[in-house]
This record gives C-alpha cells, sequence and structure tokens, in this order.
C-alpha cells in the first residue's frame, strides 16, 4: 500500500477582495521509503500542499476545499483534531523553511526535542531528555549543548535541530520544505548528506519541497513538478530527467547554467507566474510557452501519461505535436 | 547610564525654577523692608549667587542631604513632607499597576487568540472608548455614579479596604486600554511566528502552544512598558489623590500649584521622575534575566572573565 | 523565427509591469485603504463635526461666551439653552463651542512645534549620527524621562496660565516622542541602497536629505500628530482643570468640568457637558489616527 496518496487536492484562501487557488486539484503518490520531490517556482503552491497534509493551513483564511489525503489508508481530512495531532510530529513531521525563526528563543533546544517526545512516546521526562540528547548526537552536534538556546547556535546548526525534533520520533513521512535554501552552499551540502543518511537508517519516506534541481537530483526517487497550484510533469527521476517534456521543466532545465558550454546570457523562462487569484482559462503556462497554440487557451489540460510512470499535464506534448 | 539621566532631569527642573516668575526674597519678607533686609535674606536664602552656584549647591544639597529646597510658604521642609506622603502614593501606584496588568494583559490575550472574532472587535472598541477617556473625567464621573448617586462606594480618604477601590480603579483605568492594546498587538506577532508553526507540526495541543510557547515570548517585551504604566499612574495622582482627599504626593503637589509654591512642585515633579527612571532601570535589570538570549550575554561576559582560555567547543560554533 | 517573436514578447511583459507600477500611486492606495475603514471614517466624521461646530461657532449662538446673567444661573437644557446655563448664567452650549476653539487652536499649535522642532532634531540625529545623534538622544532620553504630563505641568507653573504658554507647554513633551520616531525612520531609510546610490552620483547631503529621507518620514508623522491632537486635547483640559492652563471667564472644557466640580451634587450639566465634548473629541482623533496608522502601513495591522 502507498504510504501517502493525495487526490484531487485543492486548497483556496478567500482574502477580503478575492479567492487566491492556491492548490488546484493534485494528486500525489509517495510510497514507503521513496522520497518524492515537489519542484516549482515561488508561489507555486509547494508550501500550501505540504501544510494541507499536515492540516496546518490557517482557518480563516485558508480552506481546504476537496479532496483526500490517504494515510496509510486512512484519509486525513476526515479524522478528528485529537487523532490529526496524534499523527503530526509522530507518523508525519514536517521541518519548515527558515530555520532561523523556526525554534522557540526562550526555549532550550534540548526542551525542544524532549517537548515531540514526550508527547508522543510513552516516557517519563527524564527518558524523554537522554533520548533527545540521542537525537542530538545524531545530527552532529554536541549533546552537552542541549541546555543551550537557539541563538547560540548557527543557521545550519539551527536546521540540524529542527531536523532533530523532526525525526524524533521516527516518523514514517518527513515533509521537508525547502530545507536547505536559506543555508550556505557548504552547509547545505552537509545537511542533505546527514538527511539520507538518516531517511535510510530510519527508513522514512519523504516529501522534499524545493526549486533546486540540483538537489532533486541527488536525493529524490521521484519528481513533481508544480505550477499555479498544478501538477504539470509527474514521474520517476529517470524518467524525468532523461526525457523532460514539459515546455515549463524544459524551460527549468534550460534555465541551469551549464559547467561545459560557454554562454553570456542566462536562459530565464520569461514572463511571470500568473496571479493565483484570477488564473487564466485553458493551460496555466500558456502565457509563457513557445509552443502554446489557441486550443491551449480553451481547454483545461488533464494530466496524460506519456510514458510508464511519467505523467505530463500538456495536450501539446501528450498529442504527439511536440517532442523535446 | 541612568546618572546622566537623572542628573540632566536635575538639570531641568532647577532651571525651571529658577525662571519661575515671582521673587521668594520679597515673599518672604513681607510688607516693607530695606535694600539692606533684602541683601540680607536674598544672602540668607542663597538666591544672591548665579545660576551655576545655586545649581552646584542646589545638587550638592540634593545628593548629600536629600535636600529638595524650601517651599515658599510652609516651615516644614519639602523633603519631609514628602517622604511623610511618599509611601500613600506608593501603594496607590503599585495597586493600581498591578491592576492595569491584571486585567489589560488577559484581556489582550484572548483578543490576540480570537482575533476577528466578537470578542476581538468588542475589546478593541471598548479599549478604544476607554483610551478616550481622561483620568479625571473618569474620576467626577465615577464619583458622581458610584459615591453620590448609588452611595456605594466611599469617597474620602483611605481609612477602610473599601475606601481603596475608587481611588485604584481610577488610577488603572487610563492604562487598561493602552496595555491591552500593546499585549493583543504583541501576541499576534508571537502567534505568526514560525516556532509557532514548529510547535504546531508537532503535535501539541493548542492551549499548550498558546501557554508554553507564546506566552512568555509575548510578556517579555510587555515589561518594557510597565515603566510607562508607572509615570501615568504617578503622573494621575496628582488629580485622583485630589478627588479622593488622599494625603498623598499628589495633592502635595497640588496645593504646590494652585498657591504658585514652586519649589514644592518642582521637587514632586523630581521625585516622581526620579521614581520612574528607577522602575525603567529596574525593568532594564529584569529583563536581561528573563530573557535567555540577554541572559547568556551577560553569562558568557562573567566567565569569560574568569577563565583564561578559549572554551574548546567555540571552533565548532562556526558551522 | 521563433526569435524575434519571443523577443517582442519580452518587451510587451516588460511594459505590462510597467503600467501595473504606475497606475496606483501611493496616495491613492493609501485612500482607498482608508475608505474601507469604518472606524476611521467615523473617526473623521466625529472630527469634523466638531471642526465645523467651533469654525462656526458665531452662527450657531447668538450668546456671549462672557455673557453672564444672575437670573439665568443653573438653567437645566432647554430650546434656549441647548446645554442649560453655567453659574454666572452663560450659555454652556457657547461656553462649549468656543472652549472648542480654544482648545484645538492651543493642540494644533502644540502639535505644529513638536512635530517642527521634532523633525529637525531627529533628522539631525538620525541623518548624521555619531556624536550629533549621541548628544541628542541624550537630551531626548532626558526629556523622556520627566512623565510628560508633568513636564507640562512645571512648565505651565513657570510661565503662567494662557492659550499660547499652555500650547507651549505642551509641545515640549511632545518633541521626544516626534523626534524618536522621526530618527528611527531617517535611520532605516539611510541605510537603504538608494540613498547609497544617490550619495555615489554626488548629491549633496541637504538634497538627499529633503528629497529622499523627508518624504518617507511624512506618514509616520501624521499619524503621530494626529494622536498627538488628541493627547494634547486631554492634556490642555487636564492642566486647565488643576488650574493652570486656561483660566476662567475664557471658556475650555477641563476648567469648566472642574468649576463643575463643585456642583457636582445637584446641577450635572456642568460637568457631564464638558466630559462628553472632551471624550468625544479624542475618541475622534484616536479612531482617525488609527485608521491613518492601518492606511499607510498595513502590515502593521495584524
Amino acid at each position: 500500500m502507498n504510504l501517502l496518496e493525495i487526490k484531487g487536492l485543492t486548497i483556496h484562501y478567500a482574502m477580503r477582495a478575492n479567492t487566491v487557488h492556491a492548490v488546484n486539484n493534485v494528486s500525489l503518490v509517495i510510497e514507503p521509503g521513496q522520497t518524492l520531490g515537489l519542484v516549482g517556482e515561488t508561489g507555486a503552491g509547494k508550501t500550501t500542499t505540504a501544510r494541507g497534509i499536515m492540516r496546518l493551513i490557517q482557518t480563516p483564511p485558508g480552506k481546504i476545499v476537496s479532496g483526500e489525503i490517504l494515510f496509510e489508508g486512512v484519509d486525513l481530512l476526515k479524522i478528528s483534531s485529537a487523532e490529526m495531532r496524534s499523527i503530526r510530529g509522530k507518523s508525519i513531521s514536517m521541518i519548515f523553511q527558515d530555520p532561523m525563526s523556526a525554534l522557540n528563543p526562550i526555549l532550550t533546544v534540548g526542551e525542544q526535542i524532549a517537548e515531540v517526545i514526550h508527547l508522543h512516546e510513552k516516557c517519563s521526562k527524564r527518558e524523554a531528555e537522554e533520548r533527545s540528547r540521542e537525537m542530538l548526537e545524531m545530527v552532529g552536534i554536541r549533546p552537552e549543548r542541549a541546555g543551550e538556546y537557539p541563538h547560540q547556535f548557527s543557521g545550519g546548526m539551527k536546521q540540524r535541530v529542527v531536523i532533530a525534533i523532526a525525526l524524533a520520533c521516527s516518523p514514517k513521512l518527513l515533509i521537508a520544505d525547502e530545507p536547505t535554501t536559506a543555508l550556505d552552499v557548504t552547509i547545505q551540502a552537509q545537511v542533505l548528506d546527514m538527511m539520507r543518511e538518516l531517511k535510510d537508517k530510519l527508513n522514512t519516506s519523504m516529501l522534499l519541497i524545493t526549486h533546486d534541481l540540483g538537489v532533486v537530483a541527488e536525493t529524490c526517487d521521484a519528481v513533481a513538478i508544480m505550477y499555479a497550484g498544478e501538477i504539470v510533469e509527474y514521474g520517476s527521476l529517470e524518467r524525468l530527467f532523461h526525457n523532460p517534456k514539459h515546455p515549463y521543466t524544459l524551460g527549468l532545465f534550460g534555465s541551469i547554467p551549464s559547467l561545459d558550454k560557454d554562454t553570456d546570457r542566462l536562459n530565464p523562462i520569461r514572463g511571470l507566474m500568473p496571479d493565483p487569484s484570477a488564473l487564466p482559462k485553458g493551460c496555466k503556462f500558456r502565457e509563457r510557452c513557445d509552443y502554446a497554440c489557441d486550443e491551449c487557451r480553451k481547454e483545461e489540460q488533464s494530466l496524460r501519461e506519456i510514458e510508464p510512470g511519467h505523467t505530463v499535464r500538456c495536450m501539446r506534448v501528450a498529442g504527439g505535436v511536440l517532442n523535446g | 547610564m541612568v546618572i546622566p539621566i537623572m542628573l540632566g532631569v536635575v538639570i531641568i527642573v532647577f532651571s525651571l525654577s529658577f525662571l519661575a516668575p515671582g521673587d521668594p526674597v520679597s515673599t518672604a519678607l513681607g510688607e516693607g523692608y530695606t535694600q539692606e533686609q533684602y541683601d540680607a535674606q536674598a544672602a540668607y536664602m542663597g538666591l544672591d549667587k548665579s545660576y551655576i552656584e545655586q545649581l552646584v549647591s542646589y545638587l550638592v544639597n540634593l545628593v548629600t542631604k536629600f535636600d529638595l529646597g524650601k517651599s515658599y510658604f510652609s516651615i516644614i521642609p519639602i523633603e519631609t513632607e514628602l517622604a511623610a506622603r511618599f509611601p500613600v502614593s506608593a501603594m496607590l501606584g503599585l495597586f493600581g499597576i498591578a491592576l492595569t496588568v491584571l486585567i489589560g494583559i488577559p484581556l489582550g490575550i484572548f483578543s490576540a487568540i480570537k482575533q476577528y472574532s466578537v470578542l476581538d472587535y468588542g475589546l478593541t472598541a471598548i479599549a478604544m472608548i476607554m483610551a478616550a477617556i481622561p483620568g479625571f473625567v473618569l474620576s467626577i464621573l465615577c464619583v458622581v455614579l458610584f459615591g453620590v448617586q448609588l452611595r456605594w462606594l466611599p469617597l474620602v480618604g483611605l481609612d477602610t479596604p473599601k475606601h481603596w477601590i475608587l481611588p485604584v480603579a481610577t488610577s488603572a483605568f487610563p492604562g487598561i486600554a493602552g496595555m491591552m492594546r500593546m499585549t493583543r498587538t504583541t501576541m499576534l506577532e508571537v502567534i505568526r511566528q514560525d516556532y509557532i508553526s514548529t510547535a504546531r507540526s508537532k503535535g501539541l495541543k493548542e492551549n499548550v502552544i498558546i501557554v508554553k510557547h507564546a506566552l512568555k515570548n509575548c510578556l517579555i517585551p510587555l515589561v518594557t512598558i510597565i515603566g510607562g504604566s508607572v509615570a501615568m499612574v504617578l503622573s494621575g495622582s496628582i488629580i485622583v489623590e485630589n478627588i479622593f482627599s488622599i494625603r498623598g504626593i499628589g495633592t502635595y503637589m497640588y496645593s504646590g500649584i494652585s498657591s504658585s509654591d514652586y519649589p514644592v512642585v518642582m521637587a514632586g515633579v523630581l521625585v516622581i521622575s526620579f521614581v520612574v527612571c528607577i522602575v525603567n532601570l529596574l525593568v532594564d535589570i529584569l529583563y536581561a534575566f528573563i530573557d535567555p538570549r540577554i541572559k547568556t550575554i551577560y553569562g558568557t561576559r562573567m566567565t569569560n572573565r574568569k577563565k583564561p582560555a578559549v572554551l574548546p567547543g567555540a571552533a565548532s560554533e562556526v558551522v | 523565427m521563433h526569435g524575434h517573436l519571443v523577443k517582442e514578447r519580452k518587451e510587451l511583459d516588460l511594459r505590462a509591469l510597467e503600467n501595473m507600477a504606475v497606475k496606483k500611486t501611493l496616495w491613492q492606495d493609501v485612500l482607498a485603504r482608508f475608505l474601507k475603514n469604518k472606524s476611521g471614517i467615523a473617526g473623521f466624521v466625529i472630527v469634523v463635526i466638531m471642526i465645523l461646530l467651533i469654525l462656526f461657532a458665531p452662527l450657531l449662538t447668538r450668546f456671549d461666551y462672557d455673557a453672564q446673567s444672575f437670573p439665568d444661573r443653573f438653567l437645566y437644557p432647554s430650546s434656549l439653552h441647548p446645554f442649560g446655563t453655567d453659574n454666572f448664567g452663560r450659555d454652556l452650549f457657547t461656553r462649549m463651542l468656543y472652549g472648542g476653539r480654544i482648545s484645538f487652536m492651543i493642540a494644533i499649535i502644540a502639535t505644529f512645534i513638536s512635530a517642527v522642532i521634532g523633525t529637525i532634531f531627529g533628522s539631525a540625529a538620525g541623518y548624521f549620527g555619531g556624536v550629533v545623534d549621541t548628544i541628542i538622544s541624550r537630551f531626548l532620553d532626558i526629556m523622556m524621562a520627566i512623565p510628560g504630563l508633568l513636564l507640562a505641568i512645571a512648565i505651565s507653573a513657570v510661565l503662567g496660565p494662557g492659550p499660547i504658554n499652555t500650547a507651549f507647554a505642551l509641545s515640549i513633551g511632545g518633541i521626544a516622542m516626534s523626534a524618536r520616531i522621526i530618527r528611527a525612520t531617517v535611520m532605516a531609510i539611510k541605510t537603504n541602497e538608494y540613498i547609497e546610490a544617490a550619495k555615489a552620483t554626488g548629491s549633496r547631503n541637504f538634497r538627499i536629505i529633503r528629497k529622499h529621507i523627508l518624504p518617507n518620514t511624512i506618514a509616520p508623522l501624521i499619524v503621530n500628530s494626529t494622536m498627538s491632537i488628541g493627547g494634547s486635547i486631554m492634556g490642555i483640559a487636564g492642566l486647565s482643570f488643576i488650574g493652570l492652563g486656561v483660566k476662567p471667564p475664557t471658556p475650555e472644557w477641563g476648567s469648566i468640568l472642574n468649576v463643575g466640580r463643585d456642583y457636582i451634587r445637584d446641577f450635572w450639566p456642568m460637568t457631564v457637558f464638558p466630559a462628553l465634548f472632551i471624550m468625544l473629541t479624542i475618541f475622534g482623533f484616536n479612531l482617525l489616527g488609527d485608521a491613518l496608522r492601518d492606511a499607510l502601513d498595513p502590515r502593521l495591522k495584524d
């Protein structure tokens, strides 16, 4: 059975002037032990999707309009708040984007890790503290520092603490929202290595949200490309990297500077993502797409399989009109 | 840091006193005096010297003898009078602040937690109305309502606990709106922080999150406005004590104002300013104790003074 | 063939972006936000009504504010005297209106003085930094150490009663607050890159201050000044109440309230009407100031 199955998730934010369609009919699957990369620009809806899984959408103004989120067969959107709370931190954990502000400044790091252990595992405070020190060691921080406060750590170390908190109860699924974006490149590599190690050790599945294709290449088994609240391309790592099809995906790959070639200018994708409160009809990418045609404007695009395990939301590609 | 400020306050207050109209020498002499008598009296009162000399002697007297000057009309030294009246005003002030804090902060927190609800809008509206009612207006309205019409509460003096109710309530009232508002703003900011999201993602109950994670972060910055509240309560005492006929610093200052007894007025201003300064100093010190970020700065300074070598773990701080 | 189409599209996109930026100027935005705020509009209405009442006072009442009439003392509200008469038989409605003139005039003068002086000190401290900043900041600290009302009392006691003196006394306390705000704003903007850019292109200090920094300080200054007028009115009433400020027979809400205190048990109009006017006016200005603050920086709202 799949560990996580999202079916047709739609999330809106009802603001005063208009409605923001943040996530539109998103479907994803994560198998046990698998890492799925969720890639897209800022504003594509990745964080909202992640928060939706954890049911941490702020309501109001947010609202999960429709869909199912099946975790080990159970629809998370239908269980009670108490049941959801018992899942958070224990079966599904999340780490947020900015490590600098993710820790409570007035509690020691040891306390913050012990808190989640004490909450979910049946153990005494002393045992929780003991295990929190073990977690610190596991993420490469000296356990004696458990009594120190977050401001006494650097950004990279803070992120390690955050990871320690997330993995303390050995969750089955870890949602990592751009865990390394706020860190220096060198620290980035260290943190990613550490995450991979721990993930393998504990056999945790991961939903890794990022806009960095390099990170995806290093850590993910499958990839979903997200644009304007929709999944536009979805497949295994190999398929997607060797045979990217959607014009947006092509644009993303094309904008990566190459080490071998000698170029003067970068190739950004022209234009901007559409305003999520005023999404256009038909294909959401057509304003920026070099291959767009009239049909793209009229019809809502759907995901179509172009090879086993690889789907694309583009009628021109799926229809065989374009061939990369 | 505090001392130069207090020094500056003394200079300003003294200068104001110096510039005050009226001639204390002739007032003291009364009717018909000669130039010699005038000069002698002036010398006796120390008023024949230059501004600087008078300032210096004022300062010296203040620091060594707590001498706050001589009243124009009363033989009793100002400092004696103030010392006698201080405890009452201090008690009133203390209770007033306590009430402001005990009412203002919880209401502000509820308002923030239940943002956009009827409770929030209601409390905010009430706070706005409260902020528009000056202390003296409220005191009079209370006197009319509770003392005269309903006859529930006594109006003069502080003999029984019941006597304290109206004075303390009217002292506290003006500050409550500000406290509520400040608390609400701070709490809203705190709730928006990332570490609250982290706490939620751990699966903690909302109450636990509010109490354990949000509350203390919210209270720490509020401590800094206690100084302002103290200032407000003490300045308001001039009016409150007057209306309820309480024998404190406020009524002393009021009588000084009415009779143009400038030394008394200035001394009162000086004393209250001093108290506010000291309270602010205490608040700063308290802040260092309750905020771990500040506490560790002082902690490392202390340990660094004792230990000569660099701690071995320090190198790992770099990553 | 493909290349030139792409280029054309790029230019169109840029122009679209520029249009979006130019369309709504800053002030139109602010106005739009302000108009959405119901309490702000209420505050504005209250303030406008007050101003109209006191401006058109001579038209609204035919009594002189100091016309005494012993047989008519302590009359309750009637059609002839909408608010009744006071202990000297003077029409209270008239005294309220003319008292409002005094209060507003003093409040506006006081706020203006403290805003101007505060801006001078604050921008000097913020822009030049260093020794200038230290000296000015220490001075401001000393000013702020003395509670505002007490400082006003002390200065009032020295200068004596009267409208101009009271305005001056109240303005001093407000200087420190204005200066602080301006200083903070100036320092925040100073570190902005576009100031460095202006300096790099050779603009002289004064020009930089005038052209780049001051416009950005207008917003917090407006908010502070609006709240300050409300506070000043409270201060004027308070000072008059304790015998400083404005003395009778000049009408002033606080001094009328003070006199009314003696008759509190038997004659309510002399306390209720001044109290109402004071509270309503302050309330209006507070609402207005709040709404202005929200309109000028919506981020602060939540």
